[in-house]
Protein backbone atom coordinates (compact mmCIF):
# COMPACT_ATOMS: atom_id res chain seq x y z
CA UNK A 1 0.00 0.00 0.00
CA UNK A 2 1.57 3.43 -1.08
CA UNK A 3 2.54 5.52 2.11
CA UNK A 4 0.52 9.02 1.90
CA UNK A 5 2.20 11.74 4.14
CA UNK A 6 -0.45 12.87 7.12
CA UNK A 7 -2.41 15.62 5.88
CA UNK A 8 -1.27 18.55 8.34
CA UNK A 9 -4.00 19.07 11.64
CA UNK A 10 -5.89 22.30 10.71
CA UNK A 11 -5.19 23.47 14.53
CA UNK A 12 -0.93 23.94 13.12
CA UNK A 13 -0.05 27.56 14.35
CA UNK A 14 -3.26 27.70 16.12
CA UNK A 15 -3.64 27.81 20.14
CA UNK A 16 -4.27 24.48 21.68
CA UNK A 17 -5.33 23.48 25.39
CA UNK A 18 -5.05 20.48 27.37
CA UNK A 19 -7.90 18.08 26.41
CA UNK A 20 -7.90 19.39 22.57
CA UNK A 21 -8.08 16.45 19.84
CA UNK A 22 -4.98 17.32 17.34
CA UNK A 23 -4.99 14.51 15.02
CA UNK A 24 -7.13 11.62 13.95
CA UNK A 25 -5.29 8.29 13.18
CA UNK A 26 -8.20 6.74 12.40
CA UNK A 27 -8.31 9.09 8.86
CA UNK A 28 -4.14 7.69 8.61
CA UNK A 29 -2.74 4.59 7.48
CA UNK A 30 0.38 3.27 7.12
CA UNK A 31 2.39 6.54 8.78
CA UNK A 32 4.65 7.78 10.97
CA UNK A 33 4.47 10.68 13.11
CA UNK A 34 6.47 12.06 15.80
CA UNK A 35 4.88 13.92 18.66
CA UNK A 36 7.09 16.59 21.09
CA UNK A 37 6.28 18.05 23.89
CA UNK A 38 2.74 18.69 25.24
CA UNK A 39 1.06 15.92 23.24
CA UNK A 40 0.13 12.51 24.11
CA UNK A 41 -2.01 9.39 22.04
CA UNK A 42 -5.36 8.58 23.41
CA UNK A 43 -6.11 5.60 21.47
CA UNK A 44 -6.75 6.21 17.80
CA UNK A 45 -6.65 10.65 18.38
CA UNK A 46 -3.77 12.43 19.90
CA UNK A 47 -4.51 15.05 22.25
CA UNK A 48 -2.93 18.46 23.93
CA UNK A 49 -1.78 17.95 27.21
CA UNK A 50 -0.59 21.61 27.30
CA UNK A 51 -1.57 25.19 26.74
CA UNK A 52 0.71 26.65 23.64
CA UNK A 53 0.79 26.80 19.78
CA UNK A 54 0.42 23.52 18.10
CA UNK A 55 3.46 23.94 15.41
CA UNK A 56 4.54 21.23 12.74
CA UNK A 57 7.89 20.66 11.46
CA UNK A 58 7.57 19.16 7.66
CA UNK A 59 7.14 16.00 7.29
CA UNK A 60 5.71 14.57 10.29
CA UNK A 61 6.47 16.21 13.69
CA UNK A 62 4.06 17.67 15.85
CA UNK A 63 4.67 19.29 19.27
CA UNK A 64 3.06 22.20 21.26
CA UNK A 65 5.43 25.73 22.08
CA UNK A 66 4.39 27.12 24.91
CA UNK A 67 5.73 29.67 27.10
CA UNK A 68 6.66 29.06 30.83
CA UNK A 69 8.36 30.45 33.53
CA UNK A 70 9.64 26.84 34.34
CA UNK A 71 12.56 24.91 32.55
CA UNK A 72 12.19 21.30 31.08
CA UNK A 73 15.82 20.36 30.74
CA UNK A 74 16.46 19.11 27.04
CA UNK A 75 19.76 18.23 25.20
CA UNK A 76 21.61 20.15 23.39
CA UNK A 77 20.05 23.69 24.69
CA UNK A 78 22.44 25.78 25.98
CA UNK A 79 21.69 27.40 29.44
CA UNK A 80 22.39 29.79 32.19
CA UNK A 81 22.89 28.74 35.23
CA UNK A 82 24.04 29.42 38.82
CA UNK A 83 26.43 27.80 40.89
CA UNK A 84 24.52 27.10 44.23
CA UNK A 85 27.24 24.15 45.94
CA UNK A 86 30.58 22.99 45.56
CA UNK A 87 31.34 18.79 45.68
CA UNK A 88 34.71 17.10 44.68
CA UNK A 89 33.71 15.70 41.57
CA UNK A 90 30.80 18.23 39.97
CA UNK A 91 29.25 21.68 40.93
CA UNK A 92 25.16 21.68 41.80
CA UNK A 93 23.94 24.36 39.56
CA UNK A 94 20.31 26.08 38.94
CA UNK A 95 18.87 26.11 36.07
CA UNK A 96 15.72 26.66 37.11
CA UNK A 97 14.64 22.70 36.32
CA UNK A 98 12.53 20.49 38.16
CA UNK A 99 16.08 19.39 39.56
CA UNK A 100 19.63 21.06 40.16
CA UNK A 101 21.87 20.18 37.02
CA UNK A 102 25.63 18.57 37.34
CA UNK A 103 28.62 19.82 36.09
CA UNK A 104 31.66 17.87 36.28
CA UNK A 105 34.88 19.58 36.77
CA UNK A 106 36.54 18.01 33.99
CA UNK A 107 33.59 19.29 32.00
CA UNK A 108 35.62 22.02 30.63
CA UNK A 109 38.29 22.67 27.84
CA UNK A 110 41.42 21.34 28.82
CA UNK A 111 40.45 19.85 32.17
CA UNK A 112 42.09 17.46 34.47
CA UNK A 113 42.12 17.15 38.09
CA UNK A 114 45.35 19.68 38.28
CA UNK A 115 43.22 22.58 36.42
CA UNK A 116 39.93 21.88 38.43
CA UNK A 117 37.84 25.35 38.25
CA UNK A 118 37.26 27.61 41.42
CA UNK A 119 33.89 28.70 41.36
CA UNK A 120 32.26 30.25 44.03
CA UNK A 121 28.46 30.06 45.01
CA UNK A 122 26.38 32.14 42.67
CA UNK A 123 28.90 32.30 40.15
CA UNK A 124 27.02 32.69 36.68
CA UNK A 125 27.99 30.17 33.97
CA UNK A 126 27.21 29.54 30.13
CA UNK A 127 26.16 25.91 29.60
CA UNK A 128 25.17 23.22 27.41
CA UNK A 129 23.05 20.36 28.53
CA UNK A 130 24.11 16.71 27.63
CA UNK A 131 22.08 14.75 29.11
CA UNK A 132 18.19 15.03 30.05
CA UNK A 133 16.42 12.74 31.74
CA UNK A 134 13.55 12.81 34.00
CA UNK A 135 14.29 10.41 36.91
CA UNK A 136 18.26 11.80 36.95
CA UNK A 137 19.68 15.14 37.43
CA UNK A 138 20.30 17.01 34.04
CA UNK A 139 24.45 16.90 33.17
CA UNK A 140 25.52 20.24 31.74
CA UNK A 141 29.46 20.68 30.04
CA UNK A 142 31.51 23.73 29.06
CA UNK A 143 32.34 22.37 26.12
CA UNK A 144 30.62 21.83 22.69
CA UNK A 145 30.90 18.68 21.12
CA UNK A 146 34.28 19.13 19.38
CA UNK A 147 35.65 19.60 23.04
CA UNK A 148 36.46 23.25 22.90
CA UNK A 149 35.14 25.57 24.88
CA UNK A 150 33.92 27.86 22.43
CA UNK A 151 31.12 30.62 24.13
CA UNK A 152 30.64 28.33 27.22
CA UNK A 153 31.95 29.13 30.81
CA UNK A 154 31.74 31.72 33.16
CA UNK A 155 30.03 35.33 32.88
CA UNK A 156 32.09 37.96 34.30
CA UNK A 157 30.11 41.30 35.04
CA UNK A 158 27.44 42.13 33.41
CA UNK A 159 23.49 41.77 34.53
CA UNK A 160 21.46 38.61 34.82
CA UNK A 161 17.73 38.83 34.63
CA UNK A 162 15.16 36.20 34.34
CA UNK A 163 12.43 36.17 31.72
CA UNK A 164 9.86 33.49 29.82
CA UNK A 165 11.10 30.14 27.84
CA UNK A 166 9.23 31.95 25.10
CA UNK A 167 10.70 34.91 25.35
CA UNK A 168 14.19 33.30 25.54
CA UNK A 169 13.57 31.36 22.49
CA UNK A 170 12.44 34.40 20.25
CA UNK A 171 16.00 36.12 21.00
CA UNK A 172 17.89 33.06 19.59
CA UNK A 173 15.07 32.50 16.71
CA UNK A 174 16.43 33.20 13.12
CA UNK A 175 16.48 35.59 11.85
CA UNK A 176 17.90 37.63 14.25
CA UNK A 177 14.85 38.79 16.59
CA UNK A 178 14.30 42.71 15.85
CA UNK A 179 14.44 44.43 19.15
CA UNK A 180 18.14 42.80 19.48
CA UNK A 181 18.58 44.04 15.65
CA UNK A 182 17.38 47.77 16.81
CA UNK A 183 19.63 47.35 19.64
CA UNK A 184 22.58 46.61 18.38
CA UNK A 185 22.60 49.46 15.30
CA UNK A 186 23.04 51.48 18.34
CA UNK A 187 24.49 50.24 21.34
CA UNK A 188 27.24 48.14 21.91
CA UNK A 189 26.44 45.10 23.96
CA UNK A 190 27.73 41.70 25.13
CA UNK A 191 24.34 39.43 25.44
CA UNK A 192 23.91 35.52 26.62
CA UNK A 193 20.57 33.61 26.22
CA UNK A 194 19.59 30.79 27.90
CA UNK A 195 17.05 28.35 26.62
CA UNK A 196 16.11 28.02 30.26
CA UNK A 197 14.66 31.67 30.42
CA UNK A 198 17.89 33.47 31.87
CA UNK A 199 19.31 36.54 29.77
CA UNK A 200 23.26 37.92 30.38
CA UNK A 201 23.85 41.37 29.32
CA UNK A 202 26.73 43.29 29.45
CA UNK A 203 28.00 46.70 27.90
CA UNK A 204 30.44 49.18 28.75
CA UNK A 205 28.27 51.49 30.48
CA UNK A 206 25.44 50.89 33.26
CA UNK A 207 23.16 53.01 31.25
CA UNK A 208 23.40 50.68 28.51
CA UNK A 209 23.05 47.63 30.08
CA UNK A 210 19.77 49.00 31.69
CA UNK A 211 18.44 50.26 28.25
CA UNK A 212 19.01 46.54 26.70
CA UNK A 213 17.68 44.78 29.63
CA UNK A 214 14.34 47.05 29.67
CA UNK A 215 13.87 47.01 25.66
CA UNK A 216 14.10 43.52 25.95
CA UNK A 217 11.74 42.43 28.95
CA UNK A 218 8.91 44.70 27.22
CA UNK A 219 9.89 42.98 24.11
CA UNK A 220 7.81 40.02 25.07
CA UNK A 221 4.44 41.07 23.95
CA UNK A 222 4.95 43.38 21.02
CA UNK A 223 5.25 42.68 17.79
CA UNK A 224 8.09 43.17 15.11
CA UNK A 225 7.33 47.13 14.46
CA UNK A 226 6.24 47.11 18.20
CA UNK A 227 9.71 46.04 18.97
CA UNK A 228 11.58 48.95 16.86
CA UNK A 229 9.38 51.51 17.89
CA UNK A 230 9.84 50.71 21.61
CA UNK A 231 13.75 50.64 21.06
CA UNK A 232 13.84 54.05 18.99
CA UNK A 233 11.78 55.53 21.88
CA UNK A 234 13.85 54.34 24.95
CA UNK A 235 16.84 55.40 22.26
CA UNK A 236 15.71 58.82 22.12
CA UNK A 237 15.77 59.14 26.20
CA UNK A 238 18.62 57.94 26.31
CA UNK A 239 20.77 60.26 24.04
CA UNK B 1 -23.75 60.56 80.41
CA UNK B 2 -26.38 60.87 78.63
CA UNK B 3 -24.94 62.15 76.13
CA UNK B 4 -22.59 59.09 75.51
CA UNK B 5 -25.40 57.12 75.59
CA UNK B 6 -27.33 59.20 73.05
CA UNK B 7 -23.95 59.17 70.58
CA UNK B 8 -24.18 55.22 71.12
CA UNK B 9 -28.23 55.01 70.18
CA UNK B 10 -27.24 57.20 66.72
CA UNK B 11 -24.21 54.92 66.35
CA UNK B 12 -24.62 53.36 62.27
CA UNK B 13 -23.49 49.75 62.38
CA UNK B 14 -23.17 48.05 59.04
CA UNK B 15 -22.65 44.94 60.84
CA UNK B 16 -25.85 44.87 62.51
CA UNK B 17 -28.23 46.14 59.61
CA UNK B 18 -26.61 43.21 57.54
CA UNK B 19 -27.12 41.15 59.83
CA UNK B 20 -30.78 42.00 60.38
CA UNK B 21 -31.11 41.75 56.15
CA UNK B 22 -29.39 38.08 56.45
CA UNK B 23 -31.93 37.48 59.15
CA UNK B 24 -35.21 38.68 56.48
CA UNK B 25 -33.45 36.35 53.61
CA UNK B 26 -33.31 33.53 55.64
CA UNK B 27 -37.17 33.62 57.06
CA UNK B 28 -38.02 34.27 53.33
CA UNK B 29 -36.48 31.22 52.14
CA UNK B 30 -37.92 29.13 54.56
CA UNK B 31 -41.36 30.24 54.37
CA UNK B 32 -40.67 29.66 50.20
CA UNK B 33 -39.13 25.85 51.77
CA UNK B 34 -42.18 24.97 53.65
CA UNK B 35 -44.66 25.64 50.60
CA UNK B 36 -42.42 23.75 48.45
CA UNK B 37 -42.87 26.79 45.47
CA UNK B 38 -41.24 27.92 43.02
CA UNK B 39 -39.11 30.81 43.85
CA UNK B 40 -37.19 33.94 43.13
CA UNK B 41 -33.44 33.54 44.16
CA UNK B 42 -32.20 36.53 46.01
CA UNK B 43 -29.63 37.60 43.32
CA UNK B 44 -32.88 37.37 40.47
CA UNK B 45 -31.13 33.57 39.25
CA UNK B 46 -33.68 31.38 37.59
CA UNK B 47 -32.67 27.66 39.26
CA UNK B 48 -30.31 26.63 36.73
CA UNK B 49 -28.30 29.90 35.86
CA UNK B 50 -25.19 29.97 37.09
CA UNK B 51 -23.66 33.17 38.32
CA UNK B 52 -21.73 35.11 36.33
CA UNK B 53 -18.25 34.25 36.38
CA UNK B 54 -14.75 36.31 35.41
CA UNK B 55 -11.17 34.55 35.15
CA UNK B 56 -7.97 35.48 34.23
CA UNK B 57 -4.77 34.04 34.44
CA UNK B 58 -1.52 35.44 35.81
CA UNK B 59 -2.08 37.27 38.91
CA UNK B 60 0.62 36.65 40.66
CA UNK B 61 4.04 37.27 39.26
CA UNK B 62 6.17 35.09 41.52
CA UNK B 63 4.40 31.53 40.46
CA UNK B 64 5.04 29.08 37.89
CA UNK B 65 1.20 29.40 37.08
CA UNK B 66 -1.63 31.04 38.77
CA UNK B 67 -5.12 32.36 38.38
CA UNK B 68 -7.96 34.67 40.01
CA UNK B 69 -11.80 33.46 39.67
CA UNK B 70 -14.87 35.54 40.54
CA UNK B 71 -18.00 33.84 40.88
CA UNK B 72 -20.77 36.53 41.88
CA UNK B 73 -19.76 37.13 45.28
CA UNK B 74 -16.83 34.43 45.47
CA UNK B 75 -13.41 35.46 45.19
CA UNK B 76 -10.57 32.72 44.60
CA UNK B 77 -7.02 32.88 43.90
CA UNK B 78 -4.57 30.17 42.82
CA UNK B 79 -0.78 29.87 42.57
CA UNK B 80 0.99 26.83 41.45
CA UNK B 81 4.83 25.95 42.07
CA UNK B 82 6.93 23.82 40.59
CA UNK B 83 7.86 21.43 39.74
CA UNK B 84 10.61 21.81 42.36
CA UNK B 85 12.86 18.84 44.20
CA UNK B 86 10.91 17.05 47.11
CA UNK B 87 12.16 17.98 50.46
CA UNK B 88 15.29 15.20 51.15
CA UNK B 89 13.01 13.57 54.04
CA UNK B 90 10.57 12.30 51.61
CA UNK B 91 10.86 8.62 50.26
CA UNK B 92 11.96 8.47 46.60
CA UNK B 93 9.09 8.33 44.04
CA UNK B 94 9.12 7.40 40.40
CA UNK B 95 5.86 9.75 40.01
CA UNK B 96 5.05 12.71 41.14
CA UNK B 97 3.85 14.04 43.80
CA UNK B 98 0.81 17.30 43.60
CA UNK B 99 0.79 18.97 46.87
CA UNK B 100 -2.85 20.91 47.72
CA UNK B 101 -3.18 24.00 50.58
CA UNK B 102 -6.81 25.54 50.80
CA UNK B 103 -6.99 28.81 53.00
CA UNK B 104 -9.15 31.54 53.79
CA UNK B 105 -8.64 35.30 54.26
CA UNK B 106 -9.55 36.54 57.58
CA UNK B 107 -12.42 38.91 55.42
CA UNK B 108 -13.42 36.09 53.90
CA UNK B 109 -16.53 35.37 55.49
CA UNK B 110 -19.11 37.72 57.48
CA UNK B 111 -18.01 36.79 60.42
CA UNK B 112 -14.23 38.24 60.77
CA UNK B 113 -12.04 35.56 62.53
CA UNK B 114 -8.94 33.68 61.94
CA UNK B 115 -7.67 33.32 58.48
CA UNK B 116 -7.90 29.52 58.20
CA UNK B 117 -6.34 26.61 56.75
CA UNK B 118 -9.80 24.34 54.82
CA UNK B 119 -7.70 20.65 55.62
CA UNK B 120 -11.06 18.78 54.05
CA UNK B 121 -10.90 21.63 51.46
CA UNK B 122 -7.07 20.70 50.83
CA UNK B 123 -7.58 16.63 50.31
CA UNK B 124 -10.65 17.39 48.41
CA UNK B 125 -8.75 19.57 45.83
CA UNK B 126 -6.20 16.74 45.77
CA UNK B 127 -8.89 14.52 44.84
CA UNK B 128 -10.13 16.10 42.27
CA UNK B 129 -6.79 17.39 40.53
CA UNK B 130 -4.87 14.10 40.60
CA UNK B 131 -6.76 12.23 38.32
CA UNK B 132 -5.89 15.06 35.57
CA UNK B 133 -2.38 16.15 36.58
CA UNK B 134 0.22 13.84 34.71
CA UNK B 135 2.07 12.93 37.60
CA UNK B 136 4.69 10.55 35.61
CA UNK B 137 6.48 13.64 33.94
CA UNK B 138 7.79 15.02 36.41
CA UNK B 139 9.10 12.45 38.99
CA UNK B 140 11.29 12.80 42.34
CA UNK B 141 9.31 16.38 42.30
CA UNK B 142 6.40 18.78 43.38
CA UNK B 143 3.91 20.59 42.35
CA UNK B 144 2.39 22.86 44.90
CA UNK B 145 -0.89 24.64 44.49
CA UNK B 146 -2.37 27.20 47.11
CA UNK B 147 -5.83 28.20 46.87
CA UNK B 148 -6.68 31.28 48.92
CA UNK B 149 -10.46 32.20 48.99
CA UNK B 150 -10.26 36.38 49.66
CA UNK B 151 -14.26 36.46 49.55
CA UNK B 152 -16.48 33.46 50.55
CA UNK B 153 -19.51 33.35 48.85
CA UNK B 154 -21.36 29.76 48.71
CA UNK B 155 -19.89 27.19 46.22
CA UNK B 156 -16.52 27.85 47.37
CA UNK B 157 -14.73 24.19 46.34
CA UNK B 158 -16.20 24.50 43.11
CA UNK B 159 -14.04 27.35 42.23
CA UNK B 160 -11.30 26.41 43.23
CA UNK B 161 -10.90 23.33 41.89
CA UNK B 162 -11.67 25.31 38.39
CA UNK B 163 -9.68 28.07 39.18
CA UNK B 164 -6.97 25.41 39.54
CA UNK B 165 -7.25 23.91 36.88
CA UNK B 166 -6.69 27.19 34.94
CA UNK B 167 -3.85 27.56 36.86
CA UNK B 168 -1.94 24.23 36.21
CA UNK B 169 -2.68 24.62 32.49
CA UNK B 170 -1.19 28.50 33.09
CA UNK B 171 1.81 26.81 35.13
CA UNK B 172 2.35 24.59 31.85
CA UNK B 173 1.98 21.78 33.76
CA UNK B 174 1.17 18.48 31.68
CA UNK B 175 -2.58 17.11 32.42
CA UNK B 176 -4.64 15.43 30.78
CA UNK B 177 -7.72 17.58 30.42
CA UNK B 178 -8.88 21.23 31.94
CA UNK B 179 -10.79 20.36 35.46
CA UNK B 180 -13.89 21.93 35.86
CA UNK B 181 -16.33 21.89 38.65
CA UNK B 182 -19.76 22.71 39.51
CA UNK B 183 -22.44 22.37 42.33
CA UNK B 184 -26.15 21.71 42.78
CA UNK B 185 -28.40 22.04 46.34
CA UNK B 186 -31.51 20.05 46.47
CA UNK B 187 -34.79 22.02 48.20
CA UNK B 188 -37.51 19.80 48.67
CA UNK B 189 -38.49 19.17 44.95
CA UNK B 190 -36.39 21.95 43.76
CA UNK B 191 -32.55 21.53 41.90
CA UNK B 192 -30.60 24.73 42.02
CA UNK B 193 -27.26 25.28 40.20
CA UNK B 194 -24.48 27.53 41.82
CA UNK B 195 -26.12 27.85 45.15
CA UNK B 196 -24.80 30.95 47.15
CA UNK B 197 -23.86 30.88 50.92
CA UNK B 198 -27.38 31.51 51.91
CA UNK B 199 -29.29 28.94 50.02
CA UNK B 200 -26.09 26.49 51.21
CA UNK B 201 -27.46 26.99 55.02
CA UNK B 202 -31.09 25.86 53.76
CA UNK B 203 -30.20 23.00 51.63
CA UNK B 204 -31.92 19.67 51.78
CA UNK B 205 -28.69 17.73 50.24
CA UNK B 206 -25.83 19.15 47.75
CA UNK B 207 -23.65 17.38 44.82
CA UNK B 208 -20.60 18.66 43.63
CA UNK B 209 -19.24 17.04 40.33
CA UNK B 210 -15.55 17.56 39.11
CA UNK B 211 -15.49 16.58 35.31
CA UNK B 212 -12.91 16.77 32.22
CA UNK B 213 -15.47 17.79 29.37
CA UNK B 214 -13.08 16.80 27.05
CA UNK B 215 -12.28 12.95 28.35
CA UNK B 216 -15.83 12.80 29.54
CA UNK B 217 -14.57 11.71 33.18
CA UNK B 218 -15.86 12.66 36.37
CA UNK B 219 -12.88 13.07 38.84
CA UNK B 220 -14.80 13.58 41.66
CA UNK B 221 -18.59 13.29 43.27
CA UNK B 222 -19.56 14.38 46.39
CA UNK B 223 -22.79 13.94 47.86
CA UNK B 224 -24.43 14.73 51.10
CA UNK B 225 -27.60 14.83 52.10
CA UNK B 226 -31.04 13.22 51.18
CA UNK B 227 -30.84 12.28 47.35
CA UNK B 228 -34.01 10.00 45.37
CA UNK B 229 -31.82 8.43 42.56
CA UNK B 230 -34.07 10.27 39.59
CA UNK B 231 -32.72 13.18 41.25
CA UNK B 232 -29.12 12.09 41.40
CA UNK B 233 -29.21 11.71 37.66
CA UNK B 234 -30.59 14.74 37.02
CA UNK B 235 -28.44 16.76 39.50
CA UNK B 236 -25.19 14.88 37.51
CA UNK B 237 -26.36 15.67 34.12
CA UNK B 238 -27.21 19.66 35.08
CA UNK B 239 -23.60 19.62 36.86
CA UNK B 240 -21.90 17.93 34.01
CA UNK B 241 -23.44 19.80 31.69
CA UNK B 242 -22.74 23.47 33.74
CA UNK B 243 -19.15 22.13 33.57
CA UNK B 244 -18.88 21.63 29.64
CA UNK B 245 -19.46 25.38 29.68
CA UNK B 246 -17.20 26.59 32.10
CA UNK B 247 -14.29 24.79 30.12
CA UNK B 248 -15.53 26.58 27.29
CA UNK B 249 -14.11 30.07 29.14
CA UNK B 250 -11.25 28.53 30.45
CA UNK B 251 -10.25 27.45 27.17
CA UNK B 252 -10.84 31.27 25.91
CA UNK B 253 -8.96 32.18 29.29
CA UNK B 254 -5.80 30.34 27.94
CA UNK B 255 -6.03 31.09 24.17
CA UNK B 256 -6.07 35.00 25.39
CA UNK B 257 -3.36 34.61 27.64
CA UNK B 258 -1.24 32.81 25.28
CA UNK B 259 -2.21 35.52 22.13
CA UNK B 260 -1.60 38.21 24.57
CA UNK B 261 2.21 37.25 25.45
CA UNK B 262 2.75 37.05 21.34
Amino acid sequence: MESRKPPPSALVDNHVVPGDVVLDLTEMTNQTIKLGAGLRQDCDTIQATSAGRLRLSKPNKYWVESSQKRYIPSVEDTVLGVVVDTKPDNFLVDIKGPNLAFLPVLAFEGGTRRNIPKFEIGTLIYARVVKANSIMNPELSCMDATGKAAEFGQLKDGYMFDTSTGLSRMLLSSPTCPVLEALGKKLSFEIAVGLNGRVWVNAPSPSNVIVVSNAIIKSESLSGIGQRSMVESLLERLS
Amino acid sequence: MSAAAAATDGTYSPAAAAGEKRRERKEELRRHLAEDADWPRADGRSFHDCRPAFMQTGPTTAASGSAYAEFGKTKVIVSVFGPRESKKAMLYSDTGRLNCNVSYTTFATPIRGQGMDNKEYSAMLHKALEGAVMLHTFPKTTVDVFALVLESGGSDLPIIISCASLALADAGIMIYDLVTSVSVSCFGKNIIIDPTSDEEAWQDGSIMVAYMPARKEITQLTLTGEWSDGKITNAVELCMDACSKLCDILRERLKDAASLAE
